[in-house]
């Protein structure tokens, strides 16, 4: 009688050779991607979305080839940002088609395989019970065929918006482990900075992920009619200090400016219409130091 | 041994029956639902794949409801990830008889949010096959009710 050590093989269904198929495949694919960032926060509502396609928009002005995945399964928002709501996938050659902005951004989200943006996202199961032993599974599943079953093009970068939560970044490097760095956001809160400083444990100590920079997020808010700043949250150089006590560089404080939640709301580039404003001049000097770090990094 | 008969997927169980050529003795390999869940949610096929893998085939098969409509299972075996001898014992497989769905059952169903109901619809007809009923009434939906966790 045999025991399970004496079983030469799997019964002719390869399993361990599917999966690193799926690694392979995985690979092949992001090799025409340059350098690929996690925008992260690990605590949610501070603007790490908002950030993505903002850097998004602004690299793509300086003339960076950017895709933008959407990492977020269960609360996708990126293809509304990005101004390609409609856009629904489909297969050619192999992959899946990404959207193209009017601004030619890349961009893949969970969302563009559901019907419309009331639709959560529900697994196909049996029963609902219990998922949480398999959910997940098949979201890592699923993320891993977002990056490497999308036809990205030639990219200089990939910007990946994930979502809330420390581990999540520790998922992707599992999945990537080629990935450049991390982008972490923050508002100028107790609450908010105790939780990303975590996270940026997290990604240096953990993860073994160079952090890019922190942004400060929400720093101040800016009156449309007249330009008045005033404090959002009462929290001064906050945020800037977290990033000195981790050994980070900090990115620079984005005001918030409504006008920019209204252009992401409708799709719109904030960055085009709203080009003298201080939150523009912010965000377009975080995407020159994102860039230049990328030099830095492939060298 | 050789296959004899395939019975299911039922609540997310298979049963997969062998039989000896020379005495008849049979045996059966159950599969266990979580198990066929987890493989399903790796994105492997049990058996082998015959076929590269569609591209985010196993995003797209996994959705309770997507924008795309149900495409018919390819060669690299669908939704089911055993394959094989599996999916040809399934294909040769008597087709199911339809169901009856009582009207007050029916608009049950509606009542359910528009996402899952493919998903509960799915599994109270697998539940009224396995106990080998022809109509589906609220009778049957409450029997389902339970199991279903939703």
């Amino acid at each position: 009688m045999k025991n399970y050590n004496d079983i030469a093989t799997d019964g002719g269904s390869d399993v361990m050779g599917q999966v690193a198929e799926q690694h392979d495949r995985l690979g092949r694919r992001l090799k025409r991607i340059g350098s690929m960032i996690a925008v992260m926060s690990g605590k949610g509502g501070v603007g790490k979305s908002t950030v993505t396609a903002s850097l998004a928009d602004a690299l793509t002005k300086m003339g960076i080839r950017t895709g933008v995945l959407d990492a977020d399964l269960n609360g996708p928002c990126m293809a509304r940002m990005m101004g390609v709501l409609d856009f629904k996938p489909s297969p050619k050659n192999g992959s899946m088609t990404a959207a193209r902005n009017e601004f030619d951004v890349s961009v893949m989200s969970m969302g563009m395989f559901l019907p419309d943006e009331k639709t959560p996202l529900v697994w196909d199961a049996n029963s609902q019970r219990g998922a949480y032993t398999w959910r997940s599974m098949v979201e890592m599943s699923a993320l891993r065929e977002l990056l490497s079953d999308t036809d990205w093009g030639d990219l200089d970068v990939l910007l990946i918006d994930l979502p809330p939560g420390a581990e999540r970044l520790q998922n992707l490097v599992d999945l990537l482990p080629n990935l450049a760095g991390a982008i972490v956001v923050s508002t100028p809160s107790v609450v908010a900075t105790t939780v990303v400083g975590r996270s940026i444990s997290m990604a240096t100590d953990i993860a073994n992920i160079e952090v890019v920079g922190v942004v400060e997020n929400m720093s101040v808010v800016v009156c449309p009619a007249c330009g008045h700043q005033d404090k959002f949250f009462p929290g001064t150089s906050m945020v800037e200090d977290l990033a000195a006590t981790h050994g980070v560089p900090y990115l620079g404080e984005i005001p918030f400016d409504p006008r920019l939640a209204d252009c992401l709301d409708h799709g719109q580039s904030y960055l085009q219409t709203h080009q003298s404003q201080p939150a523009a001049a912010a965000i377009l000097s975080i995407a020159e130091q994102v860039f230049s770090w990328t030099k830095t990094e492939s060298l | 041994m050789s296959l004899h008969s395939t019975r299911g997927p039922f609540d997310g169980t298979m049963s997969i029956v062998y039989e000896c050529s020379s005495c008849d003795v049979q045996m059966a390999m159950l599969t266990n639902k979580a198990e066929t869940q987890m493989v399903r949610s790796l994105g492997v096929k049990i058996g082998g794949r015959t076929a590269p893998a569609e591209p985010m085939e196993t995003l797209r098969s996994s959705l309770a409801v997507s924008h795309e409509e149900p495409t018919s299972e390819s060669s690299s075996g669908g939704r089911c990830p055993f394959t094989g001898v599996i999916s040809d014992a399934m294909a040769a497989a008597e087709p199911e008889s339809a169901l009856h769905w009582t009207q007050e059952a029916l608009t049950r169903l509606e009542a359910i949010p528009p996402y899952i109901q493919p998903m509960v619809k799915r599994n109270i007809e697998d539940y009224a096959r396995d106990q080998g009923l022809s109509e589906i009434n609220e009778g049957v939906m409450d029997a389902v009710k339970g199991q279903l966790g939703m």
